[in-house]
This record gives structure tokens, C-alpha cells and sequence, in this order.
């Protein structure tokens, strides 16, 4: 066993470039599949994740503080079927004066709670502290979700039901328990009437035991006491769809890099094996028994991988939060970000799998050399040969091409199964390229369809002065005409809301409305037209799906005592399903006391956004404008994520083929020293080792764009279906010939890079030693 | 032969010009020296055998004539050129047009027929493939082994091998062949066989470095014998040859 370890040390010591790439590979390999598995974990039921994570409240209920006894209601939180509680807090519904974060000046919900632990609803506080004084409150924000400098949240001085408070923490609650929290004592202050207590069941899986517990709740207590109750299935089912649109194309990311990983793994692991052949004869010779010869090899190549496996688990663990936070930054729904963390499944999957493919890749030649016998061993050390090898071999000689690079064309073929694992490796990574560089394009489309195309940039709403804040000076009419006349100005929209139903549904609907342009509409529409008269409406795909209506059906929308029949024109690209798009005599006929509630402003281009608004506010102070937000989440995160993905499975691609033409080239250097000595210079030699891998860079290219393509046309309408959304074809077809070109081109560009470092070392070997020995 | 580097001057009947000059060569090995310090002249037309115990220094010698390594001190000029002056490029020039080297255990590339190894070496500096091969078809001819020009080294005898080997280092008409034992993986025969083509080479004008360790290799081939020891010159001597 001695013999064995120092063996398997002095062949370490002795290949420290091989020892170096095998830990380097597996350590990037690791790094990817952490991240990948990661991002997948989390964006695959982050509701169920985040709800785990906070002990979320399967149940919410508000009890009428006027109805109940008191005791009676602490007494629920023992009965029988209750698993955990919380409460009871007291609850308010008082008025905020201004915004904070996602909250609107208006009615907000503000429970008075000691502090944010507890057995339910363990609700996170990313920012500052607990409101435990008097004049504190904390406001519920998804984590990350704040200002810098002066319009920051945190710090900042609010009023909620005239009482003065100083915003000191923002926290998120998967629950969604509540808008703001203040302490016990604050409360009072509020004017509380019901009494809010948070539950978890023994059984609560599905709507019917849901059902069943809040019947029981309800029956604890005096009728009319349970004013209203909140199930988590109902708050899951309406977030679910957004983190699923992300969950095909991180199915893609992730099953590329675990290939892509195990690939160069297994060929770097295999590779090193194979070409320690002849040191196994020598081994042999030595008087090494084949199960110890197997061990030295299996100790040689599995100390490296242990330790870039270790590594890469490390730094992917730690790369893997602040990606993540940055990935989701962003996308609505605060449970997405509450539901990051290292999940133990994924470093488990790393740290066990990862080893054991180093094992069988290494396992499989040894056992193979094992068979050998010391002198066959020793002679398979140089490169093999093979019929069809030689024949393309004999073909590339009489070309015209410079010898140096027939010859590198001709390498790959010497060690085929070698070159195919490379060769894989590269369609995958062309594949990655492709597939990131279609995605980017259709979000970065979808993200400029979203914004109006630029049709618009200033918003500007009206002071309520139900809310506290000034109103404003002019009339509906005046105000749209006050803005146009605004130097800089080009065009204004006034747009409103009105609720409305549909004839023969209960539930209700929105009716977005538009006098003035509706370009903003229009950049919108995928199918169809956008409305251009009275009678029209434009629908999201949501709103389609759930209603079962089609493009050209005619519906009727009501209001108390009114009717109004209406034809759908379009469909959008996305939107809340809740909500269509009329022009504003559609909505005046339903709703006949509409008043505009926000403008959009479109600019002449070089027009100063914050001149405009400061123009605004003088002309009348009750109008609040701000520039348009311009960020698109759901881009950004698409982009962002596969970005990184495909710069570290690039570089995993990159450090195969790096690994392949050190293989080759140590394989290889009686070859490169005759080759020298028959006068071949450095640089022949360089372009010699980077036109072999080039051939299988091209080849990459050839195959792996296809991939890459029709990887692009599947997953993405799976995307759109998951998040509501209704690509249409010049978002799907983002190919063009140049772009296609260069990405062809991506495969020769990584295998080039990859071969790069070690052709140049192969070209500076000094050779004189081999040729003359061995 | 179609070697034309059939040397001018001595047909003139003047001095032969000098091929390789070595000043006081030196090389170390970390500690270990393996040239002490050779100084060496080499004239057109001659063939010049180095003999000595083994891992006195040989190889090493022939190395610092093709420029395959670089001496830790001293000067090697080779056809009037200083090698010490050039670098890893300017080497591989000077080597392509002036040294063409047979080795020991052959050095063939494996997956090329004999003739597409023979063309390498021409094709190397730009010659195309067809008037490459078609040189290398010459050669083989001369060098009596035309017939076996498609086959691959891996069913090639070990003289054969190394028929093709010297015919590749003539392929660029060198003005030096070197040879390090270019007999000693070959049996008796096959080995009379390589020494009779570097006699006749040597006859029509090819100057002729070898590195050998069977004194009738040596006594065959070369008119003038230098013995190294320990990484000096310990003797030279002229023959008259045997063939
Ligand atoms: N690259 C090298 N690194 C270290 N030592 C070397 C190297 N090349 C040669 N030597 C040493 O230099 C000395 C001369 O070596 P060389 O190969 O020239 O001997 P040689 O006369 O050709 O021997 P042989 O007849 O066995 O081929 C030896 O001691 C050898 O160990
Ligand atoms: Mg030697």
C-alpha cells in the first residue's frame, strides 16, 4: 500500500499540469452544476420553498374584535387539528399618505405584532430593525426592494391613519399577513376593530381540509365573529405563474451543464488515463500487480477531482446566493427571493455524483490497462492508429492547404473517442451560446414591446384627496391639455380604470381606457389590431385563456344598470388577465362618471425628463409625475441568469478542449520533436495543435447551433405558456444570417481559445531528449 | 543521386569548404556536464563518425548541430551560419534548409504512408502536395524501396523504416546529414543495408555526422573518427575506408 501511495504521489508530482487541469476542470465543473441545480431549486415551487422557510400561516384569519369574548379566541390556537399558531395580534385598516415601496398612498392593513419570529409566519426583516417604540412601523417589501439616498424607504416619515410613523424596517411575509406591522402598544393608536391569528392545521393539504379547518375556526367562536380568511393554496395558486415561466429555459441551463460537466469530466479523467499507458507497463514491468497499477491510477486522478470538487462546491455555494439575489431582483413576488438558500440536495448531488463519475471515468481504462500486459501496455502509449484515420489522413496530405494545418486536421482522427467527447463538449457549448443569445433576444424584445416601444415617457398621476394628498387644481379635461402644453411635450394620454362585468359571470373585470393615443396599447398587440373606435377591446392572453374567448367574439359588458356590447379586436403580448384595453367611450358608456387617473406623456426626443416634471408640478401642484420605470424584470433575470450559465459552461467547454490538446501533444512529442527537427517552426507547430481542435470547433459549430436553435423553439413557447405570455413570431424567429454566422464562428472561437495555451507550450517543448531515447 | 549538393569545391579540387565549426562547446545539464568544452571542424564531402562510451555526450554533440538544443557556452556555426545568434524560428529555417537528421528508432509519423512521410518535409516549407510527392517518389526509387511507398511504418521492417527516414532528411537537399545510431535498432543485415546508403551518399558528396557506437559502422562509413570521453575529444583518427 506504501508502494502504492508513493507511486501514485511521484506520478502526481511528475504530471502537474494534468494534476492542475483535472482539479481545475472538475472545480468549474462542480461550480456549474451548484449554480445550475441551484437556480433550478429555486425557481422550481419557490411559493412552497419560501412558505417551508417561514413557517408560513396555511390559514390567515380576522375575527371582528367586537364579537368576540376575550380568551375565546386565544382558545382556537389549542383546539384539536391546530398544529402552530400565532396571535392574537390586533389589526387595522388605517390610510397611508404617500408610497412606500409597493405599497400606494390609500388603505393599508397594519397588525400590531411584538416581533417578526414565532411558531407561524416567521416573516423575514431584510432591512432595518423590529418596531418596538412608539412611532415605529414596519412596511412589508419584497427583500431588496428599496431605494437609495433621499427616496429611500427605510428612514423615511410616513403618516397611516393621521398618526405620524418612522419607517424602521422593511420585511417580507410569505403569508402576506399583513402591509405594515407596528408594536403592540402602537397599535392602539390605530384605532383597531378585528383581531388577526395565524394558523398551521395537522391537515391541510388541498382546498377540502382547508375548508374543513376554517369550518371548525368558524364554529369555535360566536357567529359573524371569522369576518375573513386567507388560505395559502389561494396565495400560492395566484403567484405560481411567474416563477414557472423561468423554470423551462433553467431546465435547459441546467441539463447543458450537467452534460456538458460529465462530458469533459469523464474525457479529462479518461484522457489522463489512457495517456499514462505506457507509465502503467513501466509500472508493471516494475513488479506492480494489476490491482495495484489500478489503484496508483485511481489515486492519481481522484486526489485533484476531490479537491476541485470540494471547491467547486464551496464557491458555487457561495456564488450561488448573491447570483440568485441578483437573478431574481426584481421579479414580482417577494416568496422568490424568500425562497433562496443553499439546498442541501444540490451540494449533496455535487459532492456524491461528481466523485463518482471521476471514479468510473478513471475505472473504465484502468481496468482496461489492467488487462494489458507490461509490454503491449508500454507500446499503446503512442498514438493509435486506424484505418479510416489513415485514409483521411492520406486525402488531407494532397490538399492545398499548408501542411502544418492539413496535419491538425488530421490529429482528431488518431484518437477518436478522445476527440468525440471534445467534440460533444463543443456542441454543447455552441449549443449554450445559441440557445442564451435566442433567449436574450426574445426577452430583450419582449422587455421593448412591454415598455410601449418609447411610446411614452412620463407618467402623471393625480393627487387623492381621500389619501391625504393635495388634489389638483384643474378638471380631468384641463389637465390633459395643461400637460400638452408643457414645452417638450408631444402627445398625452389620458388613461383610467373602471370595474365592469361580463354578462352571464360573476366575476368581475377592469376596463383600462384610453383617451388620447394608444400607441402604448399597440406596441402590445400580437394578434389582431389594437381598438380603434367604440365597441372594441384589446385582451391579455390571461384574460382569454381563463374566460374562453376568442379574437372576433362579441361580449357584453355590464355595469349597474347598463350594458354595452363589445368586440375583441387583440390580444396582447401579456398582461394581468384581469384587466382589457378599451378606448374611453367604451368605458364612458358603462361607467359614465370616468375621470382620467393617470397621463402618459410622450417627450420630443432630447427633452429633459426631470425639467418636464418640475414644469408639471409648478403649473399645479395636486399632479405627481415620474419618469417611466424602465427596468424589465423578467428580461433582466432571463438575461442575466443565462448569461452566467453560459460563461461558465464556456469556460467547462474551454478547459475540455485545453485538456485535449495537452493530452495530444504529450501523446504526441516524438512526433512534435521530428516534426521540429525536420524544421517545422514554433509557429507551425502552434498552428498545427489550434487547426485540430479549430476542425472540431467548426464541427461544433455546425451541430451545436442547430441544437442551440431548436432548443430555443421549444423552450420558449413552454416559457410563454408557464408565464401567460403570448410570443409572437418576430420574437420567436430572432435568428439572422449574421448573427448565425457568428455563432457558427462561437465554436472555432472557444475550441481556438481552449488550444491556444497548450499549442504554444507544445510549440516551445524543447524535443531533443525524446527523439533520440524511447 | 539526385542530389545536387554534390560539393562544388571539391570537385574543383580545392580545400573543402568548412560545414560545421564548434568552439569550445559546452553544455550542463543542471550539475551534470555533458559536453566539457568540444571544439570541431567538419569539411564538405567528409563523413566524420563520432564513437564513445555511453552518456559521454553523443547525442548531445549531434543536438548542437542541428540547433535541436543550444550550448550553455561556446559557438556552433553550421554552412557559415552562427546558431547561437538565431532564434526558435530562425533554428527551425536553418534546420529545414541545411541539416536533414535520421534517428535511431526512426521517428516516423505513424499514420502517414512512407511516401506522404518522405513529402512532409518538402511540404513543410510550402512546396505543394503534388510536387512534393512526386520527389519523394524519386527518392524512395533510389533508395530502393519505390514498392513499398503507399505502405504504412507499422508494417515496414526496421530497415525499410529507416530507408524512408533517410530518405525524408534528404528530401530538402541538406548540406549536413546527421545520423545518431542510425544502425542500432536494426539487426545485422538490415543495418548493412542503411550503412551501404550512407557510403554511396557519402560517395557523390554528402557530408556525413554520425553518431554511432559499432566500430564497423564507423570504419564502413566515415573517413574520420572523433572519440568523446566524458563530454571532451579524446582522439581523432583517419581511415581509409573499408568499403
Ligand atoms: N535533457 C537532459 N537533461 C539532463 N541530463 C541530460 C540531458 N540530456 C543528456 N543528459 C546527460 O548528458 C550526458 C550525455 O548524454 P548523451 O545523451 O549526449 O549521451 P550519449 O553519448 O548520446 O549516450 P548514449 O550512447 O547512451 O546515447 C548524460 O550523462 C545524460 O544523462
Ligand atoms: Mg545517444
Amino acid at each position: 500500500m506504501r508502494a502504492v501511495w508513493q507511486a501514485a504521489r511521484a506520478a502526481v508530482r511528475r504530471r502537474r499540469l494534468q494534476t492542475l487541469v483535472i482539479a481545475l476542470v472538475v472545480l468549474v465543473s462542480t461550480m456549474t452544476i451548484v449554480v445550475a441545480l441551484g437556480l433550478l431549486d429555486a425557481a422550481t415551487a419557490p411559493f412552497e420553498r419560501a412558505f417551508a422557510r417561514q413557517q408560513g400561516a396555511q390559514v390567515t384569519a380576522t375575527f371582528d374584535a367586537a364579537k368576540t369574548r376575550p380568551g375565546q379566541l386565544a382558545d382556537t390556537t389549542r383546539m384539536p387539528g391546530v398544529a402552530a399558531a400565532a396571535g392574537p395580534f390586533d389589526q387595522a385598516v388605517a390610510t397611508l399618505d404617500q408610497p412606500v415601496t409597493v405599497h400606494d398612498p390609500g388603505p393599508v392593513t397594519v397588525v400590531g405584532r411584538a416581533d417578526p419570529a414565532g411558531p407561524v409566519d416567521r416573516v423575514n426583516l431584510w432591512s432595518g430593525h423590529w418596531a418596538t417604540g412608539p412611532g415605529e412601523v414596519v412596511f412589508s417589501s419584497p427583500p431588496g426592494l428599496d431605494h437609495d439616498g433621499p427616496h429611500a424607504a427605510l428612514g423615511s416619515r410616513v403618516t397611516v391613519g393621521g398618526v405620524p410613523l418612522t419607517v424602521v424596517g422593511l420585511a417580507s411575509s410569505v403569508s402576506q399577513s399583513a402591509d405594515a406591522w407596528v408594536s403592540p402598544s402602537q397599535i392602539t393608536a390605530l384605532h383597531p376593530t378585528s383581531v388577526q391569528l395565524l394558523y398551521r392545521f395537522a391537515h391541510a393539504d388541498g382546498d377540502a381540509e382547508i375548508r374543513a379547518d376554517t369550518a371548525a375556526l368558524r364554529a369555535a367562536v360566536p357567529g359573524g365573529a371569522l369576518t375573513a380568511t386567507q388560505s395559502y393554496l389561494d396565495l400560492e395558486r395566484a403567484v405560481e405563474h411567474v416563477p414557472s415561466a423561468f423554470v423551462p429555459f433553467l431546465m435547459v441551463f441546467g441539463i447543458l451543464g450537467l452534460l456538458v460537466s460529465a462530458l469533459i469530466v469523464g474525457n479529462v479523467v479518461s484522457g489522463a488515463v489512457v495517456s499514462g499507458f505506457r507509465h502503467i507497463g513501466v509500472l508493471k514491468a516494475l513488479g506492480f500487480t494489476p490491482n495495484q497499477v489500478v489503484a496508483i491510477y485511481l489515486l492519481m486522478v481522484s486526489v485533484p477531482a476531490v479537491v476541485g470538487c470540494l471547491l467547486g462546491t464551496a464557491l458555487g455555494d457561495l456564488a450561488e446566493q448573491p447570483l440568485l439575489q441578483q437573478i431574481f431582483h426584481g421579479v414580482d413576488g417577494a416568496f422568490l427571493a424568500d425562497s433562496l438558500g443553499l439546498s442541501a440536495w444540490v451540494n449533496i448531488v455535487a459532492l456524491l455524483g461528481m466523485p463518482l463519475l471521476v471514479v468510473l471515468a478513471a475505472l473504465l481504462p484502468s481496468l482496461r490497462a489492467r488487462g494489458l500486459s507490461a509490454a503491449r501496455a508500454i507500446s499503446a502509449g503512442s498514438a493509435p492508429r486506424g484505418g479510416r484515420a489513415l485514409g483521411i489522413q492520406r486525402r488531407l496530405s494532397a490538399t492545398r492547404l499548408p501542411r502544418s494545418v492539413s496535419l491538425g486536421l488530421g490529429l482528431p482522427f488518431a484518437r477518436p473517442g478522445r476527440s468525440a467527447l471534445t467534440l460533444a463538449a463543443v456542441v454543447l457549448g455552441v449549443a449554450t451560446v445559441t440557445f442564451a443569445n435566442g433567449l436574450a433576444a426574445t426577452m430583450t424584445a419582449y422587455g421593448n414591446a412591454e415598455e410601449g416601444n418609447g411610446s411614452y415617457q412620463v407618467e402623471v398621476d393625480t393627487g387623492r384627496a381621500e389619501f391625504g394628498m393635495t388634489p389638483p387644481t384643474h378638471t380631468d379635461p384641463q389637465i390633459q391639455s395643461l400637460l400638452g402644453s408643457l414645452p417638450g411635450a408631444v402627445q398625452v394620454t389620458a388613461t383610467t380604470y373602471a370595474p365592469a362585468r361580463l354578462a352571464g359571470h360573476a366575476k368581475g373585470l377592469n376596463l383600462r381606457a384610453y383617451r388620447g393615443s394608444s400607441a402604448d396599447v399597440g406596441a402590445l398587440v400580437v394578434q389582431g389590431r389594437s381598438f380603434h373606435g367604440p365597441g372594441e377591446i384589446v385582451a391579455p392572453p390571461g384574460f382569454l385563456e381563463e374566460w374562453g374567448v376568442s379574437l372576433g367574439d362579441r361580449l357584453t359588458l355590464q355595469t349597474a344598470g347598463r350594458q354595452e356590447p363589445v368586440t375583441v379586436v387583440g390580444e396582447t403580448l401579456s398582461g394581468d388577465p384581469d384587466y382589457v384595453f378599451t378606448d374611453w367611450s367604451t368605458a364612458l358608456a358603462v361607467s359614465p362618471t370616468l375621470t382620467g387617473r393617470q397621463y402618459l406623456v410622450r417627450l420630443a426626443s432630447g427633452t429633459d425628463v426631470g425639467a418636464y416634471g418640475r414644469a408639471v408640478r409648478a403649473a399645479d401642484p395636486g399632479l405627481r409625475p415620474s419618469a417611466k420605470v424602465t427596468v424589465n424584470a423578467g428580461a433582466t433575470t432571463a438575461i442575466a441568469s443565462s448569461t452566467i450559465l453560459t460563461l461558465l459552461l464556456g469556460a467547462v467547454a474551454a478547459l475540455g478542449v485545453f485538456n485535449t490538446v495537452v493530452l495530444n501533444a504529450r501523446e504526441r512529442r516524438r512526433d512534435l520533436g521530428m516534426l521540429k527537427s525536420i524544421g517545422m517552426t514554433p509557429r507551425q507547430v502552434t498552428v498545427m495543435m489550434v487547426a485540430s481542435m479549430g476542425a472540431l470547433g467548426l464541427a461544433g459549430g455546425l451541430l451545436g447551433v442547430p441544437l442551440g436553435v431548436l432548443a430555443h423553439a421549444l423552450v420558449v413557447p413552454i416559457t410563454g405558456r408557464a408565464g401567460g405570455i403570448a410570443f409572437p413570431a418576430p420574437m420567436v424567429e430572432v435568428w439572422h444570417p449574421g448573427a448565425i454566422a457568428l455563432l457558427l464562428l462561437s465554436g472555432v472561437v472557444l475550441a481556438t481559445l481552449g488550444a491556444l495555451i497548450p499549442s504554444r507550450a507544445a510549440a516551445r517543448l524543447t524535443i531533443a531528449q525524446v527523439l533520440h531515447n524511447e | 543521386m539526385t542530389s545536387r549538393s554534390v560539393n562544388e569545391a571539391a570537385a574543383n579540387g580545392a580545400t573543402p569548404k568548412v560545414v560545421v565549426r564548434l568552439e569550445e562547446v559546452r553544455k550542463e545539464f543542471g550539475e551534470a556536464e555533458a559536453l566539457a568544452g568540444v571544439s570541431l571542424e567538419i569539411r564538405a564531402g567528409e563523413a566524420v563518425a563520432v564513437m564513445g562510451p555511453s552518456g559521454c555526450g553523443k547525442s548531445t554533440l549531434l543536438n548542437m548541430v542541428a540547433g535541436l538544443d543550444r550550448p550553455s557556452s561556446g559557438r556552433v556555426v553550421v554552412h557559415g551560419e552562427d546558431l547561437t545568434g538565431l532564434n526558435e524560428t530562425g533554428l527551425a529555417l536553418f534546420r529545414r534548409r541545411r541539416i536533414g537528421m535520421v534517428f535511431q528508432f526512426f521517428n516516423l509519423l505513424d499514420d502517414l504512408s512512407a511516401l506522404d512521410n518522405v513529402a512532409l518535409a518538402a511540404q513543410l516549407t510550402g512546396t505543394p502536395a503534388r510536387q512534393a510527392r512526386r520527389r519523394a517518389q524519386e527518392l524512395l526509387d533510389e533508395l530502393g524501396i519505390a514498392d513499398r511507398r503507399n505502405a504504412y511504418p507499422a508494417v515496414l521492417s526496421g530497415g525499410e523504416r529507416q530507408r524512408v527516414a533517410v530518405a525524408r532528411a534528404l528530401m530538402n537537399r541538406p548540406a549536413l546529414l546527421l545520423a545518431d545510431e542510425p544502425t542500432g535498432a536494426l539487426d545485422s543485415h538490415a543495418g548493412e543495408q542503411v550503412m551501404d546508403l550512407l557510403l554511396d551518399l557519402n560517395q557523390i558528396g554528402q557530408t556525413l555526422l554520425l553518431v554511432t557506437h559499432d566500430p564497423r559502422l564507423a570504419t564502413r562509413c566515415a573517413n574520420r573518427v572523433v572519440d568523446l570521453a566524458d563530454g571532451r575529444v579524446a582522439g581523432e583518427r583517419s581511415l581509409e575506408r573499408a568499403g
